[in-house]
């Protein structure tokens, strides 16, 4: 209960923040126009038998689930720890973990809002293919924002100040993103920059959408894969949640 | 409420010899802590603080900085982790029963935050929410004169403006034990007094309030009994009358005479300690109670100074013979 409270909260607080809101709703669907203006003209995207456009849609998705997660999220939870704010919160008995799970929550809303945005400005200027696998695109959207989401939660509780949290967070989301179904196809990669690309969790993200999306492959590897690092996440924020906890 | 107020202070440095907030009270005390310590790696910050608090009792908690004056504070509402030492509020543990705790305790931090964005209003409201509502939050606005700041955002306050919203969010769980740390700081002198009318309110209406501090006259004004933290410990514990008494110097009568009057024999003066000349300035260190004598005295001699003067031990003349050993 308390945590839905402070989400309505934190909600309502995003909006007056100018900053927040065009990074939310302007970044992704200018960064979308962008890349789909370089590429969106390839009819075989790097030999994967699928135009530009159709190949980046899962990219464009992935743009505000990389960029709230990795770097709104982590910002915004730094911030509150370098401020004190959390502090408040626990001397009134409201534990980190719920002023983490209210800004969780608000971070994950601000996705599909954003996601929606992307996908609804790229549909009449580009066109959108229609879905094979709406299960399997869900399933991809969910468990990626959620896994994104918690690596996000590690940044902001791992990193001592808002600033500190800006400058990783686009230092992982950058290339992430880029390696990970924003940038080139694997196809076309070295065999180094596929290795690496082949355990992002936005890659297991982007491709799970992608491939439910254009052929309704399964995506249960993918999921796993998120399993995976979602679980790793978990396990992090328990350690420094405790670490927090037990300091001083 | 506590009522006990030792004619001498008691100093001490073992944990056993601590004066008992609620001696000859039928009330169990609302605050007992024994032993605590705490280091921060090689700094041992407390080494067996003990202290009492009584139910309804305002408790300062005197020291200089850096001395641990928070960390004990924090420690006792949960918030820090101690080393060793036992803790009670209420009859409570707050490692244990932190959730329990926090329903019954109010907190202003000396440094805490709230969003930039969030406004005064809203800070209320969400707060009392939070708390379940057991206090209407318009009271608490317009108790601690919020009224015209509700609309303003918590990152346009002045200092002052945040401390008022933080006592009334520490206060928004209608607590019975309610922790004050710095609560003044940065406020006028007018701000300042009007705080203490609403800390002495808070207690009137039946909390027990420690008060961390480092300015002497809020501790004088406020408290019931005062603790000097010093080395880890308190160093002395008792209202702020008694500690005065007991730092022993005496008064001090200064005035100036013409090169005529004659002051012999001053010293014989009962409990007269010594008489100090400076020109035409004398100073007499005396017992309190030997003003009076003295006045006749010099009245009788027809010496008429305008600028008699009585100067009293202050705590903060307590507070430095404490904390560094010197005085005067």
């Amino acid at each position: 209960m308390s945590a839905l409270t402070l989400a309505g909260t934190e909600a309502r607080l995003l909006t007056r923040e100018w900053a927040a809101m065009v990074f939310a709703f302007a970044f992704p669907p200018l960064f979308m126009l962008v890349l789909a203006g370089v590429f969106g003209n390839e009819d075989d995207m790097g030999g994967t038998g699928v135009s530009g456009t159709d190949y980046y849609i899962a990219g464009y998705i992935g743009i505000p689930m990389g960029a709230l997660a990795l770097v709104g999220l982590p910002v915004m939870l730094a911030s509150y720890r370098e401020r004190d704010v959390l502090r408040r919160f626990e001397a009134f008995g409201v534990p980190t973990s719920r002023v983490v799970a209210a800004q969780a929550l608000v971070t994950a809303v601000l996705i599909v809002l954003a996601a929606g945005l992307v996908v609804a400005t790229a549909a009449p200027i580009y066109g959108i293919p229609p879905i094979e696998d709406v299960g399997g695109v869900i399933a991809g959207f969910v468990a990626g924002t959620i896994t994104m989401i918690s690596l996000g939660v590690v940044l902001g509780l791992a990193v001592p100040t808002a600033r500190a949290a800006q400058a990783l967070g686009l230092l992982v989301f950058m290339p992430m993103w880029l390696l990970g179904g924003g940038g080139p196809p694997p196809e076309v990669m070295s065999d180094a920059m596929q290795s690496i690309s082949d355990v992002l969790p936005l890659t297991h993200a982007t491709t799970a959408i992608r491939e439910a999306w254009l052929s309704g492959d399964p995506v249960g590897g993918h999921l796993v894969a998120l399993g995976v690092w979602l679980a790793v996440g978990i396990v992090a924020i328990a350690a420094l949640l405790r670490r927090r906890d037990t300091r001083a | 409420m506590f009522t006990t107020k030792p004619s001498q202070p008691q100093r001490y440095h073992d944990p056993d010899t601590v004066p008992s907030a609620s001696a000859g009270s039928a009330a169990a005390p609302a605050i007992v802590v024994e032993g605590l310590t705490k280091s921060y790696g090689d700094r041992h910050v407390l080494k067996g603080l003990s202290f009492d608090v009584a139910p309804q009792e305002i408790f300062g908690i005197l020291g200089p900085n850096g001395v641990g004056k928070t960390t004990s504070v924090e420690i006792v509402q949960g918030l820090r982790n101690r080393d060793s030492g036992t803790i009670r509020l209420l009859g409570l543990e707050p490692a244990r029963d932190r959730a329990k705790l926090r329903r019954v305790l109010g907190a202003q931090l000396q440094s805490s935050a709230l969003p930039d964005r969030l406004r005064v209003r809203e800070a209320l409201r969400l707060f009392a929410r939070l708390a379940g509502d057991v206090v209407d939050w318009r009271e608490l606005r317009d108790t601690w004169d919020l009224t015209r700041l509700e609309r303003s955002a918590f990152g346009s306050l002045s200092g002052g403006e945040r401390q008022r919203l933080f006592v009334a969010l520490a206060l928004v769980n209608r607590p019975q034990i309610v922790f004050l740390d710095e609560l003044t700081q940065g406020l006028d002198p007018a701000a300042r007094r009007e705080t203490w009318r609403l800390v002495r309110r808070v207690r009137e209406q039946g909390a027990t309030v420690v008060l961390v501090t480092h300015y002497m006259d809020e501790a004088e004004q406020l408290c019931d009994r005062v603790g000097v933290l010093h080395d880890g410990r308190l160093s002395a514990c008792d209202t702020p009358e008694g500690l005065i008494a007991g730092v022993g110097d005496g008064v001090r009568v200064r005035f100036s005479y013409a090169s005529s009057a004659d002051l012999t024999g001053l010293e014989a003066i009962p409990d007269v300690r010594r008489v100090a000349h400076d020109g035409t300035r004398v100073e007499i260190v005396a017992e309190p109670h030997a003003v009076v004598p003295i006045a006749a005295e010099l009245g009788r001699r027809d010496i008429n100074p305008d600028d008699f003067t009585v100067v009293r031990p202050t705590l903060e003349d307590v507070f430095v013979s404490l904390t560094t050993g010197g005085s005067r």
